[in-house]
Protein backbone atom coordinates (compact mmCIF):
# COMPACT_ATOMS: atom_id res chain seq x y z
CA UNK A 1 0.00 0.00 0.00
CA UNK A 2 1.37 3.38 -0.96
CA UNK A 3 1.12 5.71 1.99
CA UNK A 4 2.14 9.02 0.57
CA UNK A 5 3.47 10.32 -2.67
CA UNK A 6 5.39 13.25 -3.95
CA UNK A 7 6.80 14.16 -7.34
CA UNK A 8 10.50 13.46 -7.84
CA UNK A 9 12.69 16.41 -6.98
CA UNK A 10 16.24 17.45 -7.60
CA UNK A 11 18.25 16.10 -4.70
CA UNK A 12 21.06 17.17 -2.47
CA UNK A 13 22.82 15.05 0.12
CA UNK A 14 22.39 17.24 3.16
CA UNK A 15 19.27 19.20 2.58
CA UNK A 16 19.80 21.10 5.80
CA UNK A 17 23.07 22.44 4.50
CA UNK A 18 21.45 24.54 1.81
CA UNK A 19 18.06 26.13 1.88
CA UNK A 20 17.87 26.51 -1.89
CA UNK A 21 18.88 22.91 -2.81
CA UNK A 22 16.08 20.38 -3.15
CA UNK A 23 16.00 17.70 -0.46
CA UNK A 24 17.32 14.20 -0.88
CA UNK A 25 14.61 11.55 -1.18
CA UNK A 26 14.42 8.64 1.25
CA UNK A 27 12.11 5.67 0.74
CA UNK A 28 10.97 4.26 4.08
CA UNK A 29 9.69 0.68 3.95
CA UNK A 30 8.11 -0.41 7.23
CA UNK A 31 4.92 -2.38 7.86
CA UNK A 32 4.49 -1.35 11.49
CA UNK A 33 2.67 2.02 11.39
CA UNK A 34 3.92 3.52 14.65
CA UNK A 35 7.59 2.92 13.92
CA UNK A 36 7.02 4.13 10.36
CA UNK A 37 5.30 7.31 11.50
CA UNK A 38 7.98 7.97 14.11
CA UNK A 39 10.90 7.38 11.70
CA UNK A 40 9.24 9.33 8.88
CA UNK A 41 8.67 12.31 11.17
CA UNK A 42 12.30 12.20 12.27
CA UNK A 43 13.65 12.02 8.70
CA UNK A 44 11.37 14.85 7.62
CA UNK A 45 12.62 16.94 10.52
CA UNK A 46 16.14 16.34 9.18
CA UNK A 47 14.89 17.98 5.99
CA UNK A 48 14.50 15.00 3.68
CA UNK A 49 11.66 14.17 1.37
CA UNK A 50 10.26 10.89 2.68
CA UNK A 51 8.26 8.35 0.70
CA UNK A 52 6.50 5.78 2.90
CA UNK A 53 5.36 2.31 1.98
CA UNK A 54 4.30 -0.65 4.13
CA UNK A 55 5.41 -3.65 2.08
CA UNK A 56 8.39 -4.85 0.10
CA UNK A 57 6.73 -5.62 -3.22
CA UNK A 58 5.22 -2.18 -3.70
CA UNK A 59 8.44 -0.66 -2.37
CA UNK A 60 10.35 -2.30 -5.25
CA UNK A 61 8.02 -0.70 -7.74
CA UNK A 62 8.26 2.69 -6.04
CA UNK A 63 12.06 2.47 -5.83
CA UNK A 64 12.30 1.82 -9.58
CA UNK A 65 9.94 4.68 -10.33
CA UNK A 66 11.24 7.30 -7.91
CA UNK A 67 14.97 6.39 -7.78
CA UNK A 68 15.33 7.50 -4.12
CA UNK A 69 18.74 8.56 -2.88
CA UNK A 70 18.50 6.10 0.02
CA UNK A 71 16.14 3.36 1.17
CA UNK A 72 15.44 2.53 4.82
CA UNK A 73 13.83 -0.90 4.96
CA UNK A 74 12.58 -2.91 7.95
CA UNK A 75 13.96 -6.42 8.39
CA UNK A 76 10.80 -8.19 9.53
CA UNK A 77 7.83 -7.63 7.29
CA UNK A 78 5.09 -9.98 6.12
CA UNK A 79 5.41 -11.07 2.50
CA UNK A 80 8.78 -9.81 1.33
CA UNK A 81 11.13 -9.22 4.27
CA UNK A 82 13.96 -6.67 4.32
CA UNK A 83 16.86 -8.92 3.28
CA UNK A 84 14.80 -10.35 0.39
CA UNK A 85 13.95 -6.79 -0.67
CA UNK A 86 17.68 -5.89 -0.64
CA UNK A 87 18.56 -9.02 -2.60
CA UNK A 88 15.87 -8.38 -5.22
CA UNK A 89 16.86 -4.75 -5.66
CA UNK A 90 20.54 -5.65 -6.06
CA UNK A 91 19.67 -7.99 -8.94
CA UNK A 92 18.13 -5.09 -10.88
CA UNK A 93 20.96 -3.48 -12.92
CA UNK A 94 19.28 -0.08 -12.72
CA UNK A 95 19.01 -0.26 -8.92
CA UNK A 96 22.06 -2.26 -7.91
CA UNK A 97 23.91 0.79 -6.58
CA UNK A 98 21.01 2.12 -4.46
CA UNK A 99 22.07 2.67 -0.87
CA UNK A 100 20.14 0.38 1.51
CA UNK A 101 19.83 0.84 5.26
CA UNK A 102 18.33 -2.23 6.90
CA UNK A 103 16.31 -1.26 9.98
CA UNK A 104 16.04 -3.85 12.68
CA UNK A 105 15.86 -4.64 16.35
CA UNK A 106 18.25 -7.48 15.53
CA UNK A 107 21.85 -6.69 16.24
CA UNK A 108 23.50 -10.08 16.53
CA UNK A 109 26.72 -10.34 14.42
CA UNK A 110 25.37 -13.34 12.48
CA UNK A 111 22.22 -11.42 11.56
CA UNK A 112 24.20 -8.35 10.56
CA UNK A 113 26.43 -10.56 8.40
CA UNK A 114 23.36 -12.09 6.76
CA UNK A 115 21.89 -8.65 6.05
CA UNK A 116 25.13 -7.42 4.50
CA UNK A 117 25.55 -10.60 2.48
CA UNK A 118 22.04 -10.18 1.07
CA UNK A 119 22.62 -6.64 -0.11
CA UNK A 120 22.26 -4.16 2.75
CA UNK A 121 24.84 -1.39 2.98
CA UNK A 122 24.36 -0.58 6.67
CA UNK A 123 22.11 -1.15 9.66
CA UNK A 124 19.87 1.09 11.70
CA UNK A 125 18.56 0.04 15.07
CA UNK A 126 14.98 1.00 15.75
CA UNK A 127 15.92 2.08 19.24
CA UNK A 128 18.94 4.12 18.20
CA UNK A 129 19.48 7.79 19.02
CA UNK A 130 18.55 10.70 16.82
CA UNK A 131 22.23 11.58 16.30
CA UNK A 132 23.11 8.06 15.16
CA UNK A 133 20.19 7.99 12.72
CA UNK A 134 21.26 11.34 11.31
CA UNK A 135 24.91 10.21 11.04
CA UNK A 136 24.07 6.92 9.30
CA UNK A 137 21.63 8.56 6.88
CA UNK A 138 24.13 11.29 6.03
CA UNK A 139 26.90 8.74 5.48
CA UNK A 140 24.56 6.72 3.26
CA UNK A 141 23.56 9.76 1.24
CA UNK A 142 27.20 10.76 0.75
CA UNK A 143 27.96 7.28 -0.56
CA UNK A 144 24.84 7.33 -2.71
CA UNK A 145 25.82 10.67 -4.25
CA UNK A 146 29.35 9.48 -4.99
CA UNK A 147 28.09 6.27 -6.57
CA UNK A 148 25.66 8.20 -8.75
CA UNK A 149 28.37 10.62 -9.80
CA UNK A 150 30.56 7.66 -10.70
CA UNK A 151 27.72 6.09 -12.64
CA UNK A 152 27.07 9.35 -14.49
CA UNK A 153 30.79 9.69 -15.26
CA UNK A 154 30.92 6.08 -16.44
CA UNK A 155 27.93 6.70 -18.71
CA UNK A 156 29.58 9.81 -20.14
CA UNK A 157 32.83 7.94 -20.64
CA UNK A 158 31.02 5.09 -22.34
CA UNK A 159 29.20 7.42 -24.73
CA UNK A 160 32.45 9.31 -25.41
CA UNK A 161 34.18 6.02 -26.10
CA UNK A 162 31.42 4.99 -28.50
CA UNK A 163 31.70 8.34 -30.26
CA UNK A 164 35.47 7.97 -30.47
CA UNK A 165 35.14 4.43 -31.80
CA UNK A 166 32.69 5.63 -34.45
CA UNK A 167 34.99 8.48 -35.44
CA UNK A 168 37.97 6.12 -35.41
CA UNK A 169 36.11 3.70 -37.68
CA UNK A 170 35.26 6.55 -40.07
CA UNK A 171 38.85 7.72 -40.02
CA UNK A 172 40.15 4.21 -40.61
CA UNK A 173 37.77 3.82 -43.55
CA UNK A 174 39.03 7.14 -44.95
CA UNK A 175 42.64 6.07 -44.43
CA UNK A 176 42.03 2.72 -46.10
CA UNK A 177 40.39 4.49 -49.00
CA UNK A 178 43.33 6.92 -49.26
CA UNK A 179 45.81 4.01 -48.99
CA UNK A 180 44.02 2.21 -51.83
CA UNK A 181 44.23 5.36 -53.90
CA UNK A 182 47.96 5.78 -53.23
CA UNK A 183 48.48 2.10 -54.05
CA UNK A 184 46.72 2.63 -57.36
CA UNK A 185 49.31 5.30 -58.21
CA UNK A 186 52.20 2.83 -57.97
CA UNK A 187 53.38 1.18 -61.19
CA UNK A 188 51.89 -2.17 -62.25
CA UNK A 189 54.15 -5.15 -61.60
CA UNK A 190 55.34 -7.52 -64.34
CA UNK A 191 56.25 -5.88 -67.64
CA UNK A 192 54.63 -2.46 -67.54
CA UNK A 193 56.86 -1.19 -70.33
CA UNK A 194 58.55 -3.18 -73.13
CA UNK A 195 62.15 -3.96 -72.20
CA UNK A 196 61.52 -3.79 -68.49
CA UNK A 197 60.49 -6.29 -65.81
CA UNK A 198 59.25 -4.81 -62.56
CA UNK A 199 58.59 -6.15 -59.07
CA UNK A 200 58.12 -4.24 -55.86
CA UNK A 201 56.95 -4.49 -52.32
CA UNK A 202 55.86 -1.65 -50.10
CA UNK A 203 55.14 -1.82 -46.38
CA UNK A 204 54.01 1.52 -44.87
CA UNK A 205 54.60 1.83 -41.13
CA UNK A 206 51.08 3.22 -40.79
CA UNK A 207 48.04 2.82 -43.05
CA UNK A 208 49.41 5.57 -45.26
CA UNK A 209 53.09 5.85 -46.06
CA UNK A 210 55.44 8.60 -47.18
CA UNK A 211 57.44 6.53 -49.69
CA UNK A 212 56.36 6.56 -53.33
CA UNK A 213 58.04 5.34 -56.53
CA UNK A 214 57.27 5.04 -60.20
CA UNK A 215 58.57 3.94 -63.58
CA UNK A 216 57.12 5.66 -66.62
CA UNK A 217 57.69 6.01 -70.32
CA UNK A 218 59.00 9.46 -71.17
CA UNK A 219 59.09 8.85 -74.91
CA UNK A 220 59.66 5.80 -77.08
CA UNK A 221 63.33 5.55 -76.04
CA UNK A 222 63.40 6.82 -72.48
CA UNK A 223 62.11 5.69 -69.12
CA UNK A 224 61.81 7.95 -66.12
CA UNK A 225 62.07 6.38 -62.68
CA UNK A 226 62.25 7.66 -59.13
CA UNK A 227 61.76 6.85 -55.51
CA UNK A 228 60.92 9.53 -52.97
CA UNK A 229 60.89 9.34 -49.21
CA UNK A 230 59.08 11.97 -47.12
CA UNK A 231 60.36 12.50 -43.59
CA UNK A 232 57.77 11.51 -40.97
CA UNK A 233 54.95 9.02 -41.36
CA UNK A 234 51.22 8.86 -41.75
CA UNK A 235 48.70 11.13 -43.40
CA UNK A 236 50.82 14.32 -43.45
CA UNK A 237 53.79 12.54 -45.05
CA UNK A 238 51.50 10.78 -47.53
CA UNK A 239 49.84 14.02 -48.60
CA UNK A 240 53.21 15.72 -49.13
CA UNK A 241 54.45 12.68 -51.06
CA UNK A 242 51.36 12.68 -53.27
CA UNK A 243 52.02 16.34 -54.09
CA UNK A 244 55.61 15.58 -55.08
CA UNK A 245 54.48 12.52 -57.04
CA UNK A 246 52.07 14.70 -59.01
CA UNK A 247 54.94 17.05 -59.76
CA UNK A 248 57.11 14.13 -60.93
CA UNK A 249 54.55 12.83 -63.45
CA UNK A 250 56.10 12.57 -66.93
CA UNK A 251 53.61 14.93 -68.59
CA UNK A 252 54.22 17.58 -65.95
CA UNK A 253 58.01 17.36 -66.09
CA UNK A 254 58.08 17.30 -69.92
CA UNK A 255 55.79 20.30 -70.09
CA UNK A 256 57.88 22.15 -67.54
CA UNK A 257 61.43 21.10 -68.42
CA UNK A 258 61.21 19.49 -71.88
CA UNK A 259 63.01 16.33 -70.68
CA UNK A 260 63.34 14.04 -67.65
CA UNK A 261 66.94 15.05 -67.03
CA UNK A 262 67.50 14.06 -63.37
CA UNK A 263 69.65 17.11 -62.61
CA UNK A 264 66.97 19.48 -63.77
CA UNK A 265 64.16 17.50 -62.20
CA UNK A 266 65.88 17.66 -58.80
CA UNK A 267 66.76 21.33 -59.21
CA UNK A 268 63.15 22.20 -59.91
CA UNK A 269 61.77 19.92 -57.20
CA UNK A 270 64.20 21.45 -54.70
CA UNK A 271 62.94 24.90 -55.62
CA UNK A 272 59.26 23.96 -55.40
CA UNK A 273 59.31 21.79 -52.29
CA UNK A 274 61.06 23.71 -49.52
CA UNK A 275 61.40 22.27 -46.05
CA UNK A 276 58.08 22.66 -44.21
CA UNK A 277 57.59 24.95 -41.22
CA UNK A 278 57.80 21.95 -38.92
CA UNK A 279 61.04 20.71 -40.49
CA UNK A 280 59.71 18.01 -42.83
CA UNK A 281 61.53 17.37 -46.10
CA UNK A 282 62.04 14.79 -48.88
CA UNK A 283 64.86 12.67 -50.13
CA UNK A 284 64.59 11.75 -53.81
CA UNK A 285 66.43 9.59 -56.32
CA UNK A 286 65.62 10.20 -60.00
CA UNK A 287 66.86 8.30 -63.01
CA UNK A 288 66.38 8.39 -66.77
CA UNK A 289 67.09 5.24 -68.73
CA UNK A 290 67.84 5.32 -72.43
CA UNK A 291 66.44 2.00 -73.55
CA UNK A 292 68.34 1.60 -76.86
CA UNK A 293 71.74 1.96 -75.17
CA UNK A 294 71.00 1.04 -71.56
CA UNK A 295 72.47 4.34 -70.42
CA UNK A 296 71.13 5.33 -67.03
CA UNK A 297 71.50 8.92 -65.91
CA UNK A 298 70.71 9.48 -62.28
CA UNK A 299 70.93 12.02 -59.48
CA UNK A 300 69.96 12.00 -55.83
CA UNK A 301 68.87 14.56 -53.25
CA UNK A 302 69.87 13.20 -49.86
CA UNK A 303 68.76 9.75 -50.90
CA UNK A 304 70.93 6.76 -49.90
CA UNK A 305 70.86 5.51 -53.48
CA UNK A 306 69.84 2.75 -55.81
CA UNK A 307 71.64 -0.58 -56.02
CA UNK A 308 72.81 -1.90 -59.38
CA UNK A 309 73.23 -5.64 -59.61
CA UNK A 310 74.67 -7.31 -62.69
CA UNK A 311 75.17 -10.99 -63.40
CA UNK A 312 78.96 -10.76 -63.68
CA UNK A 313 80.02 -8.00 -61.28
CA UNK A 314 79.38 -7.34 -57.60
CA UNK A 315 76.48 -5.01 -56.97
CA UNK A 316 77.21 -1.33 -56.39
CA UNK A 317 75.38 1.72 -55.05
CA UNK A 318 74.41 4.48 -57.44
CA UNK A 319 74.43 7.69 -55.45
CA UNK A 320 76.52 10.63 -54.40
CA UNK A 321 76.40 12.78 -51.27
CA UNK A 322 73.86 15.60 -51.50
CA UNK A 323 71.35 17.57 -49.48
CA UNK A 324 67.73 16.45 -49.24
CA UNK A 325 65.19 18.55 -51.11
CA UNK A 326 64.27 21.93 -49.67
CA UNK A 327 67.31 22.48 -47.47
CA UNK A 328 69.14 24.88 -49.79
CA UNK A 329 66.91 26.56 -52.42
CA UNK A 330 69.89 27.21 -54.71
CA UNK A 331 71.37 23.70 -54.45
CA UNK A 332 72.35 21.90 -57.63
CA UNK A 333 72.38 18.14 -57.99
CA UNK A 334 74.98 16.60 -60.21
CA UNK A 335 74.08 13.52 -62.20
CA UNK A 336 76.10 10.40 -62.94
CA UNK A 337 75.84 7.87 -65.73
CA UNK A 338 76.16 4.15 -65.95
CA UNK A 339 75.52 1.61 -68.71
CA UNK A 340 73.08 -1.19 -67.97
CA UNK A 341 73.20 -4.47 -69.82
CA UNK A 342 70.32 -6.83 -70.47
CA UNK A 343 69.81 -8.90 -67.37
CA UNK A 344 71.08 -6.17 -65.07
CA UNK A 345 68.88 -5.33 -62.15
CA UNK A 346 68.36 -1.98 -60.52
CA UNK A 347 66.84 -1.71 -57.05
CA UNK A 348 65.30 1.54 -55.84
CA UNK A 349 64.68 1.44 -52.12
CA UNK A 350 63.89 3.49 -49.06
CA UNK A 351 66.12 3.35 -45.99
CA UNK A 352 63.19 1.88 -44.03
CA UNK A 353 64.00 -1.54 -45.51
CA UNK A 354 67.47 -1.79 -43.98
CA UNK A 355 67.33 0.55 -40.97
CA UNK A 356 65.61 -2.10 -38.92
CA UNK A 357 67.02 -2.99 -35.50
CA UNK A 358 67.37 -6.47 -34.11
CA UNK A 359 65.93 -7.03 -30.62
CA UNK A 360 69.40 -6.16 -29.26
CA UNK A 361 69.36 -2.85 -31.17
CA UNK A 362 71.82 -3.67 -33.98
CA UNK A 363 70.72 -2.34 -37.39
CA UNK A 364 70.37 -4.73 -40.30
CA UNK A 365 72.13 -2.17 -42.52
CA UNK A 366 72.89 -1.57 -46.18
CA UNK A 367 75.58 -4.23 -46.27
CA UNK A 368 73.26 -7.06 -45.32
CA UNK A 369 70.60 -5.76 -47.71
CA UNK A 370 73.17 -5.73 -50.50
CA UNK A 371 74.26 -9.27 -49.57
CA UNK A 372 70.68 -10.52 -50.00
CA UNK A 373 70.44 -8.83 -53.42
CA UNK A 374 73.69 -10.51 -54.49
CA UNK A 375 72.76 -13.88 -53.10
CA UNK A 376 69.36 -13.77 -54.81
CA UNK A 377 70.53 -12.45 -58.20
CA UNK A 378 69.69 -15.68 -60.06
CA UNK A 379 66.20 -15.96 -58.63
CA UNK A 380 63.14 -14.29 -60.17
CA UNK A 381 63.01 -10.56 -59.51
CA UNK A 382 59.88 -10.76 -57.37
CA UNK A 383 61.48 -13.50 -55.26
CA UNK A 384 64.54 -11.29 -54.70
CA UNK A 385 62.37 -8.39 -53.54
CA UNK A 386 60.38 -10.71 -51.29
CA UNK A 387 63.62 -12.11 -49.83
CA UNK A 388 64.72 -8.59 -48.82
CA UNK A 389 61.54 -8.13 -46.80
CA UNK A 390 61.72 -11.64 -45.35
CA UNK A 391 65.32 -11.12 -44.19
CA UNK A 392 64.53 -7.68 -42.72
CA UNK A 393 61.56 -9.10 -40.82
CA UNK A 394 63.61 -12.02 -39.62
CA UNK A 395 66.32 -9.63 -38.40
CA UNK A 396 63.93 -7.42 -36.43
CA UNK A 397 61.85 -10.47 -35.41
CA UNK A 398 58.67 -8.55 -36.22
CA UNK A 399 56.34 -8.31 -39.18
CA UNK A 400 55.66 -4.61 -38.83
CA UNK A 401 58.21 -2.00 -39.93
CA UNK A 402 58.73 1.08 -37.77
CA UNK A 403 59.47 3.18 -40.88
CA UNK A 404 57.97 2.99 -44.36
CA UNK A 405 59.83 0.29 -46.26
CA UNK A 406 59.86 0.07 -50.08
CA UNK A 407 61.93 -1.86 -52.62
CA UNK A 408 61.32 -1.56 -56.36
CA UNK A 409 63.33 -3.99 -58.51
CA UNK A 410 63.70 -3.34 -62.21
CA UNK A 411 65.39 -5.69 -64.70
CA UNK A 412 66.36 -5.02 -68.29
CA UNK A 413 65.00 -7.73 -70.53
CA UNK A 414 66.04 -8.72 -74.07
CA UNK A 415 63.66 -6.16 -75.53
CA UNK A 416 66.41 -3.59 -75.50
CA UNK A 417 68.57 -5.82 -77.66
CA UNK A 418 65.72 -6.40 -80.06
CA UNK A 419 65.10 -2.69 -80.31
CA UNK A 420 68.73 -1.82 -80.84
CA UNK A 421 69.06 -4.46 -83.58
CA UNK A 422 65.82 -3.47 -85.20
CA UNK B 1 15.92 0.59 42.15
CA UNK B 2 12.53 2.01 41.13
CA UNK B 3 10.39 -0.15 38.90
CA UNK B 4 10.09 1.29 35.39
CA UNK B 5 7.16 3.58 34.79
CA UNK B 6 4.23 2.54 32.58
CA UNK B 7 4.94 5.33 30.12
CA UNK B 8 8.13 7.43 30.00
CA UNK B 9 6.65 10.58 28.50
CA UNK B 10 9.84 12.54 28.85
CA UNK B 11 11.77 10.02 26.77
CA UNK B 12 8.91 9.73 24.24
CA UNK B 13 9.01 13.49 23.80
CA UNK B 14 12.79 13.39 23.50
CA UNK B 15 12.57 10.70 20.78
CA UNK B 16 10.05 12.87 18.95
CA UNK B 17 12.52 15.76 19.14
CA UNK B 18 10.10 17.67 21.37
CA UNK B 19 7.21 17.36 18.94
CA UNK B 20 4.19 16.93 21.24
CA UNK B 21 1.74 16.61 18.36
CA UNK B 22 3.75 13.72 16.99
CA UNK B 23 3.68 11.92 20.35
CA UNK B 24 -0.11 12.38 20.48
CA UNK B 25 -0.39 11.05 16.91
CA UNK B 26 1.78 8.04 17.78
CA UNK B 27 -0.30 7.42 20.89
CA UNK B 28 -3.50 7.35 18.81
CA UNK B 29 -1.90 4.97 16.33
CA UNK B 30 -0.73 2.72 19.14
CA UNK B 31 -4.21 2.56 20.66
CA UNK B 32 -5.51 1.52 17.26
CA UNK B 33 -2.81 -0.96 16.20
CA UNK B 34 -1.48 -2.66 19.33
CA UNK B 35 -4.65 -4.67 20.16
CA UNK B 36 -4.33 -6.33 16.74
CA UNK B 37 -0.82 -7.55 17.54
CA UNK B 38 -1.73 -8.81 20.99
CA UNK B 39 -4.74 -10.60 19.51
CA UNK B 40 -2.46 -12.09 16.85
CA UNK B 41 -0.03 -13.26 19.53
CA UNK B 42 -2.85 -14.80 21.53
CA UNK B 43 -4.23 -16.59 18.44
CA UNK B 44 -0.75 -17.89 17.56
CA UNK B 45 -0.34 -19.23 21.07
CA UNK B 46 -3.69 -21.02 20.77
CA UNK B 47 -2.54 -22.85 17.66
CA UNK B 48 1.07 -23.14 18.89
CA UNK B 49 2.29 -21.19 15.85
CA UNK B 50 5.88 -20.17 16.60
CA UNK B 51 6.36 -17.94 13.56
CA UNK B 52 3.06 -16.20 14.12
CA UNK B 53 3.86 -15.60 17.78
CA UNK B 54 7.33 -14.25 16.99
CA UNK B 55 6.01 -11.95 14.25
CA UNK B 56 3.22 -10.53 16.43
CA UNK B 57 5.47 -10.05 19.49
CA UNK B 58 8.20 -8.49 17.32
CA UNK B 59 5.78 -6.06 15.76
CA UNK B 60 4.32 -5.11 19.13
CA UNK B 61 7.83 -4.63 20.54
CA UNK B 62 8.77 -2.32 17.64
CA UNK B 63 5.61 -0.26 18.07
CA UNK B 64 6.32 0.25 21.78
CA UNK B 65 9.74 1.87 21.12
CA UNK B 66 8.46 5.28 19.97
CA UNK B 67 5.96 5.64 22.81
CA UNK B 68 8.47 4.54 25.45
CA UNK B 69 6.61 2.02 27.59
CA UNK B 70 9.59 0.20 29.15
CA UNK B 71 7.80 -2.60 31.01
CA UNK B 72 5.62 -3.45 28.07
CA UNK B 73 8.69 -3.38 25.81
CA UNK B 74 10.55 -5.86 28.03
CA UNK B 75 7.58 -8.21 28.20
CA UNK B 76 6.96 -8.05 24.43
CA UNK B 77 10.65 -8.78 23.88
CA UNK B 78 10.41 -11.74 26.27
CA UNK B 79 7.36 -13.02 24.44
CA UNK B 80 9.23 -12.86 21.12
CA UNK B 81 12.18 -14.78 22.59
CA UNK B 82 9.88 -17.45 24.04
CA UNK B 83 8.27 -17.75 20.66
CA UNK B 84 11.68 -18.26 19.08
CA UNK B 85 12.38 -20.96 21.68
CA UNK B 86 8.94 -22.53 21.17
CA UNK B 87 8.25 -22.33 24.90
CA UNK B 88 4.48 -21.93 24.64
CA UNK B 89 3.80 -22.72 28.33
CA UNK B 90 5.96 -19.82 29.56
CA UNK B 91 4.73 -17.69 26.68
CA UNK B 92 1.14 -18.09 27.94
CA UNK B 93 2.06 -16.46 31.22
CA UNK B 94 4.07 -13.71 29.57
CA UNK B 95 1.29 -13.04 27.07
CA UNK B 96 -1.09 -12.50 29.97
CA UNK B 97 1.41 -10.00 31.41
CA UNK B 98 1.61 -8.28 28.04
CA UNK B 99 -2.18 -7.94 27.94
CA UNK B 100 -2.23 -6.50 31.45
CA UNK B 101 0.58 -4.05 30.74
CA UNK B 102 -0.96 -3.09 27.42
CA UNK B 103 -4.17 -2.14 29.28
CA UNK B 104 -2.08 0.07 31.62
CA UNK B 105 -0.30 1.70 28.69
CA UNK B 106 -3.58 2.26 26.86
CA UNK B 107 -5.03 3.94 29.96
CA UNK B 108 -1.99 6.20 30.25
CA UNK B 109 -2.17 7.07 26.57
CA UNK B 110 -5.87 7.88 26.71
CA UNK B 111 -5.15 10.16 29.64
CA UNK B 112 -2.39 11.82 27.65
CA UNK B 113 -4.60 12.34 24.62
CA UNK B 114 -7.42 13.70 26.75
CA UNK B 115 -5.36 15.89 29.05
CA UNK B 116 -2.21 16.63 27.19
CA UNK B 117 1.30 16.66 28.59
CA UNK B 118 1.71 17.39 32.28
CA UNK B 119 3.14 20.82 32.77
Amino acid sequence: MKLNSAKPLVRSVDSQASSCAMPATILLVEDEPITRASMAARLKRFGYRVLEIDNGLEALEMARRERPDLIVVDWMMPGMDGPTFCETLRRDPAMKSTYLLLMTARDQPAQIAEGLARGADDFLSKATSKDEIRARVLAGLRTSRLVRELEATAEKLESSLLLLQTKQAEMNADLQSAASFVHSLLPPQGSPIPGIALAWEYQPSLTLGGDLFDVMAIDKDHLGLYILDASGHGVAAALRSAALMTFLRAENILQMLGSYDPERVLFEANRRFPMSADGEYFTLWVGQLHLPTGRLTYAAAGHPGALLCSAEDPSRWLTRASFPLGIDPSAEFASDRVLLKPGDRLFLLSDGIYEVPSPSGELWGRGRFQAVIDAEKLRPLSATVAACFAEARSWQQAQHFSDDAAVMGLALTEYQEEKSHG
Amino acid sequence: MDSPVVLDLSEALNQADGDRDLVITLAGLFLQESPKEVAAARASLARQDRDGLVAAAHKLKGSVIPICAPRLFERAKQLEELGLQGDFAEAEAVCADVERLLAEVHAALRKLIAGGFPS
